[in-house]
């Protein structure tokens, strides 16, 4: 196991330069640098801006600007934000955990939430709860997240009770440490369930057909016919083989929230990695878009590791020879 | 295909489908307007009232609706009341806006519309007077399509690639999926930035588009890959493929009678789950200002207009289009499980 | 008898009005918070390399200069320094300095702090200051010398009329920053991540909480120097808050629910907001044009690309764009009415000219404005040669080709972008065909000052009272110039005449003189339309009914005067 795990990060090692490469070129295939913007402010001359390109080093050719990122990386300096003109890292910190929360939150949330209903649909299928349950599953499927946090926010206006995005209350530094933690899972709540809303739904689709084809096949029959109990059968044999597949899906949702999470994060004004990653893409923070986007690759990575490693677990038959 | 009949959700899908469909195709003739037909004056104006009885309170057996006359109220609020001076019945195919008949044949006949000087707003006006049916008939035209071509590209790779991966398993199955990781890993939304930024802008808006359609879904089959050779690992080591190959079946024949058949209800799935994604993708991109550009319409860029409490409140009808969407995408979700239902030897059919 | 008594001490009391009230509760209008939305977190707490506004509005509430803007008067008037005198006909400044001020963290100010700031910073040539370019004459920086603790000489070599308009830039401490400065390490000082109180500065309010992405808190400097009438100390407020809040439509509902007290109206929120006045406690100001421009451009740079020895653009485009016809035509068949109509809801003024109403003593009211008018704009187009050969609804010019061209303007921006679909529509009512494409600001930005390959763009400029400080845009060598920037010598006679224009009026200290000036500039702008002007908005600001002192104005907006701004009945 241990092995298996070491050669992944090998391997993942020059995946991650390649696409650090590919990035960076991309992030240079738009025309013009982030000190651009300067330019239309009556009030900066050309020398003003030529002296920060000079500093930069933007003047120099692509290639030669993305070894000197990579010699600095190799020395965990993740360079500087052109924007905040503060250390990329300082920037990314509180960025990363921020959108971790809201990952985790919301991954907790749908799990917890998917499970039990994909499993009451398939036990009580082509009944009333299933055919409610399938159909919210459709309903919630069908509407983009941004459009579904837009409503969110609409109705938590009209309701009074919950803070409309961002992750603080504007009297956050007066409160005492238990209200803070109040405060700021108030401001969680809508963000995860845009997220997790859409994720419960197909979630809740994929439990209900694997286990409905698990307790139609042939093995689940022969246990039946051996006289288990229905319970038994349903909950202990059924639902192991059922949530296999499931276990990939894991790893996956982990990075997938990553990059989904941005529109959302976006809307809600929730301070995470997607926005960062947008506006410095936007505005060419070259350094700022690089590290972002490693740590978004590490995460990625790192989460289909996982999700490997646990279907290796879950299903002997498919370790890795 | 007569399962799918007998299938009710998977009748309802199709329908809706049926009917989406054939409005994108027959735009031109189905909608009362051309998608670019402004009246500048009727900004945001309400759906038109559908009469039957005028003002004497005599019954009219075609129904007709009155002229708008707009004003201002004390908070700039645009009001609307109908002019009841004179009546415009409803008619069918009733000449109006030129348009080509599937793209080719000029004609000018619609199906339903009422006479020039007035305007038929069956689902109201957005804010430059131009009649939202009409738009969200034609936009159909762009949203629909995106999923079909994406999906189909997808389609191909992510099984290819996906099923050998799963099948051979060892160092092509690492190559394989280091492979996909790193095609995953590409930012696409960010890649998308920058080819928006480098095209020239003498392509039309709407071949720029399905350009980057086919670049995302390039992208996309990645994932379906994954999924599909977890699943294939999974039935790799199944009895009846032992058999199969002990009895000496060539991989390929294998590959293509046996695994990829029982991978089919899992790709139907992921298949009609993203078509819907691209759907929603398109929408996600003309948030940001990137899709389909005005004046031709898609259902993502009418929907972005509608991202404002201001509207919402004032103008409701605003959001009609995500009601399409929403259709299309449930339709296509519907039609998925159906054939899933079918393809499953052990599922009752309904 | 008793119960007259009663009722003359009831009188008196209340005739004495508030201060009395004051006394009695001891100084009730101390306390409370005052908060914003803003659009971004700011970039830095470091005001000689801000840059833009998100920025600006948190380091104008820290730091102040020798003279600030009357918003009344929108003219120079003492701030830091409480008086001047001109010499040598306005080569040579003396101020003298408040005695009475004090750094934030107490240490007291003097001239060593205002040499510091001009000799050490702005005039630094290792710090990119914004500020060094407005205060400059003739690209020569000002001589600055301390007389004595509270006094300093300017010397310039030439007249600056904008002289005292410029020294409203912020005076940093010296001590503080002289050491920071030697040591080269000021370009990345009172960055973000820097301790709060350690952001030194003498206005009212000092930086009391960062936290990234939410929250920029300020409290009242104790040390603050202003006094009310009574010889209370300023501010009254406890402090301010910036909440970052990208989304306008969320930042009216937090508005809707007293989260913040302040928000700026778009056009069509007034139909929204206006109905709650009454039962949501807040007030609509509508304080007239908003200053700045906004407008449609054509590309007249007719320079030879040294890479490619050819035009930046197609030669034919050129020279369209280069008749004056041809904008003059395009100015006639811009529908201004929809503009203020359906993008700005009606609330707005066409503009034909580079000065808002707004800006006051310089605007010029008698300029050339192009109404609505189709069948002139035709008639010009048909004048240049243009006509529809092949009856397709679209003009061909002489050799034949369609009359079209690109339009670019930035995609965030959604006002420019509904404008440019409704001026797409427009033109092809006189038969031109517009290809509109939104582009990512820094992409149109490399357009305008690097590429040069662009048709048309839709863009605005902030603006303010003082033209000179435009002077980057209007001069034929400006880099701001984007019709054709940095020329080497004037491409046109009016350019040329505008360019002696804005060297008259820097220099010219008459205010009359330059108003005559700066009136022939507006009136050559108007008439060459190398910027064609669509429309302004209006400024509207909703206000919580909370505040006392509230002052709106054009110039200064609502809280110009925020050092005087009290709550009224706080709560406790």
């Amino acid at each position: 196991m241990l092995i298996y795990i070491l050669k992944r990060f090998l391997i993942a090692l020059p995946l991650i330069l390649v696409i650090s490469l590919v990035a960076f070129l991309f992030i240079n295939l738009t025309p013009g640098n982030f000190f651009n913007q300067m330019r239309l402010n009556p009030q900066i001359s050309e020398e003003t801006i030529e002296k920060y390109i000079e500093l930069y080093q933007l003047d120099k050719p692509v290639l030669m600007q993305y070894f000197a990122w990579l010699k600095r990386i190799i020395h965990l300096d993740f360079g500087y934000s052109f924007a905040y003109n503060i250390p990329v890292a300082k920037v990314l910190g509180t960025r990363v955990l921020n959108t971790l929360l809201l990952t985790l939150s919301s991954l907790f949330f749908t799990w917890l939430v998917a499970l039990p209903l994909g499993i009451v649909a398939a036990v009580k299928v082509d009944r009333a709860w299933d055919r409610l349950i399938s159909f919210l599953s459709y309903v919630l499927l069908s509407i983009p997240t941004f459009f579904m946090a837009f409503l969110l926010l609409y109705f938590a206006y009209l309701a009074g009770i919950l803070p409309l995005g961002g992750m603080v209350s504007a009297n956050f530094t007066e409160l005492s440490l238990f209200f803070k933690i109040l405060d700021l899972f108030k401001h969680l709540i809508i963000p995860t369930l845009v997220i997790s809303l859409g994720a419960i739904a197909s979630l809740v689709r994929i439990m209900r057909g694997n286990l409905l084809e698990v307790l139609r096949s042939n093995y689940i029959l022969a246990l039946r016919a051996r006289g288990i109990s229905e319970k038994r059968v349903t909950y202990v044999h059924a639902l192991r083989s059922a949530i296999n597949p499931l276990i990939t899906i894991f790893g996956y949702q982990i990075s997938g929230l990553l990059s989904g999470a941005a529109l959302t994060e976006i809307i809600c004004n929730w301070p995470g990695l997607g926005s960062l990653m947008l506006s410095a893409v936007r505005s060419q923070d070259i350094y700022l878009v690089m590290g972002s986007m490693l740590v978004s690759s590490v995460m990625l990575i790192g989460g289909n590791l996982i999700a490997d490693i646990l279907l290796g677990f879950a299903d002997p038959r498919i370790r890795v020879k | 295909m007569k399962e799918l009949f007998r299938h009710r959700r998977g009748l309802i899908a199709v329908i809706i489908l049926f009917f989406l469909y054939l409005g994108a195709i027959f735009a031109g003739f189905i909608s009362p307007y051309h998608y670019r037909s402004e009246k500048r004056i009727l900004s945001y104006a309400p759906p038109s009232k559908i009469n039957f009885f005028d003002s004497k309170g005599d019954f009219h057996f075609r129904p007709f609706i009155y002229k708008y006359k707009m004003s201002l109220d004390q908070n700039r609020r645009r009001v609307y009341e109908e002019d009841k001076s004179r009546a415009y019945p409803i008619e069918l195919f009733i000449r109006g806006d030129n348009y080509k008949l599937l793209g080719l044949f000029p004609a000018d006949i619609h199906l339903f519309g009422v006479a020039a000087e007035a305007k038929l707003y069956l689902f109201g006006a957005d804010s430059r007077g131009r009649d939202l049916l009409s738009r969200i008939i034609y936009g159909g035209r762009v949203s629909l399509s995106i999923g079909l071509i994406a999906v189909v590209i997808t389609f191909f790779i992510g099984l290819i690639v996906g099923g050998t991966a799963g099948y051979f398993g060892g160092k092509i199955d690492n190559i394989l999926m280091r492979l996909c990781e790193m095609v995953m890993l590409v930012p696409g939304f960010y890649l998308l930035l920058a080819l928006r930024s480098s095209f020239p802008p003498e392509i039309g808006t709407v071949k720029i588009y399905f350009l980057i359609i086919t670049i995302l879904s390039f992208i996309g089959w990645a994932s379906l890959a994954r999924v599909i050779r977890g699943i294939v690992l999974g039935l790799r080591e199944k009895e009846y493929i032992l058999a199969a190959r002990s009895v000496g079946l060539s991989s390929f024949k294998i590959i293509t009678k046996h695994i990829l058949p029982n991978t089919s209800s899992y790709t139907i799935i992921a298949l009609t789950l993203s078509i819907p994604s691209y759907i929603l993708g398109e929408s996600a991109l003309s948030l940001l200002g990137l899709g389909i550009q005005d004046p031709v319409p898609s259902w993502g860029n009418l929907l972005k207009d509608a991202m404002a409490i201001v509207q919402i409140k004032l103008h409701p009808w605003i959001l009609i289009p995500g009601l399409f969407i929403f259709l299309a995408v449930v339709a296509f979700n519907m039609l998925g499980d159906a054939l899933r239902d079918i393809y499953d030897p052990k599922r009752k059919i309904i | 008898m008793k119960f007259l008594v009663l009722l003359l001490i009831l009188f008196t009391s209340c005739a004495n009005g508030e201060k009395s009230l004051e006394v009695e509760r001891g100084n009730t209008r101390y306390g409370g918070y005052l908060a914003f939305a803003s659009v971004s977190d700011p970039k830095s707490f470091n005001p000689v390399l801000a840059k833009e506004t998100s920025t600006t509005s948190i380091t104008g509430l820290i730091f102040e200069g020798l003279t600030r803007v009357n918003v009344y008067t929108k003219e120079a008037e003492p701030n830091l320094a409480k008086s001047w005198q001109i010499k040598r006909g306005g080569k040579e400044w003396v101020f003298y300095l408040r005695e009475d001020v004090k750094w934030n963290d107490g240490v007291p100010f003097s001239a060593d702090d205002v040499v510091f700031t001009f000799n050490s910073l702005i005039y630094n040539s290792k710090i990119p200051s914004s500020a060094s370019d407005v205060l400059k004459v003739d690209g020569e920086p000002f001589k600055v010398e301390k007389i004595d603790d509270y006094s300093v000489r300017f010397t310039l070599s030439s007249n600056y009329a904008p002289f005292l308009m410029a020294m409203g830039t912020d005076i940093l401490p010296k001590h503080i920053l002289a050491d920071v400065v030697k040591a080269d390490k000021f370009n990345s000082f009172w960055t973000l991540d820097s301790t709060p109180s350690g952001i030194v500065g003498t206005g009212p309010f000092k930086l009391s909480r960062y936290i990234p992405g939410q929250l920029v808190e300020l409290v009242r400097n104790e040390h603050y120097w202003k006094k009310d009438k009574d010889g209370n100390s300023l501010p009254y407020l406890k402090g301010v808050r910036f909440l970052v809040v990208p989304n306008s439509d969320t930042a009216l509902l937090k508005f809707l629910d007293s989260e913040i007290d302040y928000y700026s109206l778009r056009g069509e929120d007034y139909a929204i907001l206006k109905p709650e006045e009454k039962s949501k406690g807040f007030k609509i100001y509508e304080v007239g044009p908003a200053f700045g421009s906004s407008f449609i451009t054509f590309n007249q740079n007719n320079s030879i690309n040294p890479k490619t020895q050819e035009t930046y653009i197609d030669k034919r485009k050129l020279e369209w764009f280069r008749d004056r016809r041809f904008r003059e035509a395009v100015s006639y068949a811009l529908d201004r009415s929809s503009i203020i109509d359906i993008v700005l809801n009606g609330f707005g003024y066409p503009q034909s000219g580079p000065l808002s109403p707004s800006s006051g003593y310089f605007y010029n009211s008698n300029i050339e404005e192009h109404g609505y008018d189709l069948d002139r704009a035709k008639e010009l187009l048909s004048d240049i040669g243009f006509s529809d050969i092949d009856s397709d609804g679209i003009l061909e010019d002489k050799s034949g080709e369609d009359v079209s061209f690109n339009l670019f303007t930035n995609a965030e921006n959604n006002v420019r972008v509904k404008i440019a679909e409704l001026i797409k529509e427009d033109l092809i009512n006189v038969g031109i065909k517009v290809n509109f494409l939104p582009l990512e600001f820094n992409n149109l930005v490399t357009k305008l000052s690097s590429s040069y390959d662009w048709e048309a763009i839709i863009l605005g400029f902030t603006g303010g009272i003082e033209p000179h400080f435009s002077s980057n845009i209007w001069l034929s060598s400006g880099h701001l110039h984007i019709w054709y920037p940095k020329q080497e010598r004037p491409a046109t006679s009016w350019e040329a005449e505008i360019d002696k224009l804005f060297k008259d009026g820097v220099q010219a200290l008459g205010r009359k003189k330059r108003k005559s000036i700066y009136d022939s500039w507006q009136e050559i702008a108007s008439r060459e339309l190398p910027l064609i002007y669509t429309a302004i908005p209006e400024s509207i600001f909703a206000v919580r009914d909370k505040f006392g002192n509230l002052d709106p104005n054009p110039y200064g907006g609502v809280f110009h005067n925020i050092e005087e701004i009290y709550i009224i009945n706080k709560e406790e």
